[in-house]
């Protein structure tokens, strides 16, 4: 079980409060307030800040996609194609 | 090319399947741990395509509303394999083991390298992966995905919150590095 960082309250929100609204405040989802308040929270909490950069750096990359990383590949392509050859015949 | 497969033309149809199968392949592949699985919805998806092209009412590109029958059949797919979430882990805990309270540095490093990004998303629980390539690589909104994944919009949310702290913990190397 890994450890769970000790807590702190900053901009009147603890740490764990943070972690639940942290994918809300990196997809820009939250109410001014609550933004406001993890912001503030961010600013004096390093742990979380840190945390925080990570997890958006992590969404970020996604988003910019994997593509490159999924070959179709010659042997798969020419699978398919027999198989649309087949279905065609059919049809 | 896709309006014209609609009237039956099999040139088009081959051409519409030459122009998009990598794209739809690789979000297939993303959404399919097994690739003999995902080989078999690529396969399904174009199947789909040839025979519901009429269906096809031009809101939208073709390459969005075959992508969009190919995240359905996935998710077809994904049913018939079952695999729901089993305990539900704290969520501090997953946090935790997401690197919260630590160094970020490793973590930051492994974001760098899209085969290592691939190898660990590859490496999720069917569930975690799925929302995340809906949400973020396909850039699905949470209700969207929570209607192919039988989520409310709500708990969509909560899955992909989830499902992105274990994969930060993947990046680790690990749910207690």
């Amino acid at each position: 079980m890994a450890d769970v960082p000790a807590a702190r309250l900053e901009g009147g929100l603890w740490c764990h409060e943070v972690l639940e609204r942290l994918d809300a405040y990196v997809d820009g989802s939250l109410p001014s307030d609550q933004r406001a308040a993890i912001e503030a929270h961010l600013a004096a909490c390093d742990q979380c800040e840190r945390f925080g950069g990570a997890y958006a750096l992590l969404v970020g990359a996604l988003r910019r996609g994997l593509g490159a990383a999924r070959p179709l590949g010659s042997e798969r392509a020419r699978r398919l194609e027999r198989h649309l050859q087949r279905i065609l015949e059919e049809s | 090319m896709l309006r014209a497969t609609a009237t039956g033309d099999r040139e088009a149809f081959t051409q519409l399947v030459g122009s998009t199968r990598d794209g739809v392949w690789r979000l297939i592949r993303n959404l399919t741990s097994d690739p003999a699985a995902a080989e078999d919805v690529l396969q399904e998806t174009y199947v789909a395509v040839w025979r519901s092209a009429s269906t096809y009412r031009g809101e939208g590109s073709a390459r969005a509303w075959i992508h969009g029958l190919a995240r359905r059949l996935s998710a077809r797919s994904w049913r018939r394999r079952a695999g729901e979430p089993s305990t539900l882990v704290p969520l501090q805990e997953l946090g935790a083991q997401a690197g919260w309270g630590r160094d970020p540095e490793e973590l930051t490093a492994a974001l760098e390298d899209r085969q290592l990004l691939a190898s660990a998303l590859e490496q999720l629980a069917p569930h975690d992966r799925q929302i995340l390539v809906l949400c973020d690589l396909e850039g699905l909104s949470g209700p969207e995905a929570g209607a192919l994944l039988d989520l409310t919009p709500s708990a969509a949310r909560v899955r992909l919150h989830r499902a992105r702290l274990r994969l930060m913990a993947q990046l680790r190397g690990g749910s207690d590095g």
